[in-house]
């Protein structure tokens, strides 16, 4: 991985966009000598998220992708619908299922929880996660 | 604050971070078998025959609806054939004891696979059924790694077989305890089932029981009736062991059997906190309607029963969880549980965030090694 300064963060290249096409992934483990990245691609558009699942440090990265269930209303209300939307945009923990919005680390069922995500782009094939020192 | 246990390897290139002299004793750690003609060696040609016929045919063997397939998503099996994973010691070995630095490993069975034949209406093919797992249990775990013990399984359904197998069994390095699971036809403390009370304070054993399995209707059901959602049936369960604890103290277990210990698994833990307190303020006002019992119930509680650590409790603000641990008196009464390999398991290290050394020392290992009569090595 090759390092630069980039604004004030800085930026590495971890992978050729071609590794991760429309609905796929890509584990960076370790990322700077921690639990790692997972950067995904949802529609074309990628996304990355630290490796630790901010409820109890679970590899969050490596879970299930799905949707969202959505209910119109309690299965006894008539004609009460339930249906699944923004597939592909939903991760859930492998550790205890906590589910998370890729395209902005938030957690679907605690709003206090937000998983650590990182600007990323793709510069000519490479694709580029930047940071802030820390 | 040191970290008890390892850290999880859990994605590649994650490194272990292992945590030397902290012991810890895991009482709910779930094995089973991949296809129950597993079971068929440990069988007679008549009960042979009968599995073969019939198949386990559990009444309810469990709540099917379980989340995620029950089992880590990141520990299934690739094919998702089976709902569960942990049908090999070599995959408990690799995925829990090893990572994790588990010292000792309490197998609880599977509460789907096994369970139901605790409480089978047949109480002959029941009692078939459990000293058939009982036995591949040896075979499979128990001789091939020592930090792996087992609570023997009986079906309460059938005393006079339940005792023949503990004292079948009970003489083992390894059998630490006698597995009677929550869900049963008649509470705890009813005479019915003191036989197997009195067979395992022979013998120096607790009595571990984790939830499910036996009864009428596998299933943990509600003194309202049977619960729809798998949430509503994961919210009966305190209510089960409230029940069954308090049936063993009213009914005088602990006074009848001095030294026997109860353990209930995967039931949270509040609960515990509500019976203590509530039976103790009862005890007070209509202690004459039970006048064999000499101490305040609480005090039956705390040097009878035991609790599980799983699924713990994760209050919004965490002093709440010190008041609940000292209200409970953990250092007492609570035991570490982490429920491998399920959905909501609990790890080592995130269990009990802020927890003081000597709590957690209890918690992970003296609760459990006095319960189990396991010496300290």
């Amino acid at each position: 991985m090759a390092a630069g300064a980039h604004g004030g963060a800085r930026r590495v290249v971890v992978g050729k966009a071609w590794e991760i096409p429309a609905g796929g992934r890509k584990l960076i483990v370790p990322f700077r000598g921690r639990a790692g990245i997972g950067v995904f691609n949802v529609g074309g558009t990628l996304y990355a998220l630290r490796n630790i699942c901010p409820h109890n440090l679970g590899p969050l990265c490596t879970g299930h992708v799905s949707g969202r269930f959505v209910a119109s209303g309690p299965p006894s209300r008539a004609g009460a619908t339930l249906t699944m939307d923004r597939d592909g945009e939903i991760l859930r923990c492998p550790w205890h299922n906590w589910a998370f919005d890729i395209t902005d680390g938030s957690c679907l069922g605690d709003p206090r929880l937000r998983v650590k995500t990182y600007p990323v782009s793709v510069d000519g094939d490479d694709v580029v996660v930047a940071y802030a020192e820390d | 604050m040191p970290m008890t246990g390892a850290a999880p390897i859990a994605a590649p290139g994650w490194t272990a971070n292992k945590e030397t002299g902290v012991r810890i004793v895991d009482c709910d750690v779930h094995h089973s078998f991949e296809n129950p003609e597993q079971l068929l060696p440990y069988l007679s040609k008549f009960y042979q025959e009968h599995l073969y016929d019939q198949g386990v045919h559990f009444a309810g063997g469990g709540y099917p609806n379980t989340p995620f397939r029950k089992t880590r998503n990141d520990l299934k099996d690739p094919g998702l054939k089976r709902r569960d994973f942990n049908f090999t010691l070599e995959f408990t070995q690799r995925e829990l004891l090893d990572p994790w630095n588990i010292d000792v490993a309490l197998l609880t069975g599977s509460p789907s696979d096994i369970y139901g034949a605790a409480g089978l209406p047949d109480p002959d093919y029941g009692a078939a059924l459990c000293r058939a797992f009982n036995d591949y249990t040896i075979e499979h775990w128990l001789e091939r790694d020592e930090r792996v013990v087992h609570a023997i399984l009986v079906a309460p359904t059938d005393p006079v077989q339940a005792v023949a197998e503990i004292d079948r069994l009970a003489d083992r390095r390894d059998t630490v305890a006698v597995h009677v699971p929550l869900s049963t036809a008649m509470p705890f403390g009813n005479r019915f089932y003191h036989p197997i009370w009195e067979a395992c304070a022979e013998h120096g054993l607790p009595v571990v029981s984790h939830i499910g399995g036996a009864g009428p209707t596998g299933n943990t059901t509600t003194p309202v009736g049977s619960p729809t959602y798998y949430m509503e049936t994961r919210m009966a369960r305190p209510a089960a062991a409230s029940a069954q604890a308090a049936s063993l103290i009213c009914e005088g277990v602990f006074e009848k059997f001095p030294t026997l210990q109860f353990a209930f698994i995967e039931v949270q833990q509040l609960w515990a906190v509500s019976v203590m307190w509530h039976m103790d303020f009862d005890w007070k006002a209509i202690r004459d309607q039970t006048p064999w019992l000499k101490r305040l119930p609480s005090e039956y509680f705390r040097d009878h029963i035991r609790v599980g650590t799983q699924p713990m409790h994760e209050p919004a603000r965490p002093e709440q969880l010190q008041w609940m641990l000292d209200m409970l008196h953990a250092d007492e009464t609570l035991i570490f549980c982490s429920d491998f390999p399920h959905f909501d398991q609990n790890d080592p290290v995130t269990v009990l965030p802020g927890v003081s050394d000597h709590v957690r020392r209890r918690i992970f290992s003296d609760n459990a090694l006095e319960l189990l009569r396991m010496p300290e090595a």
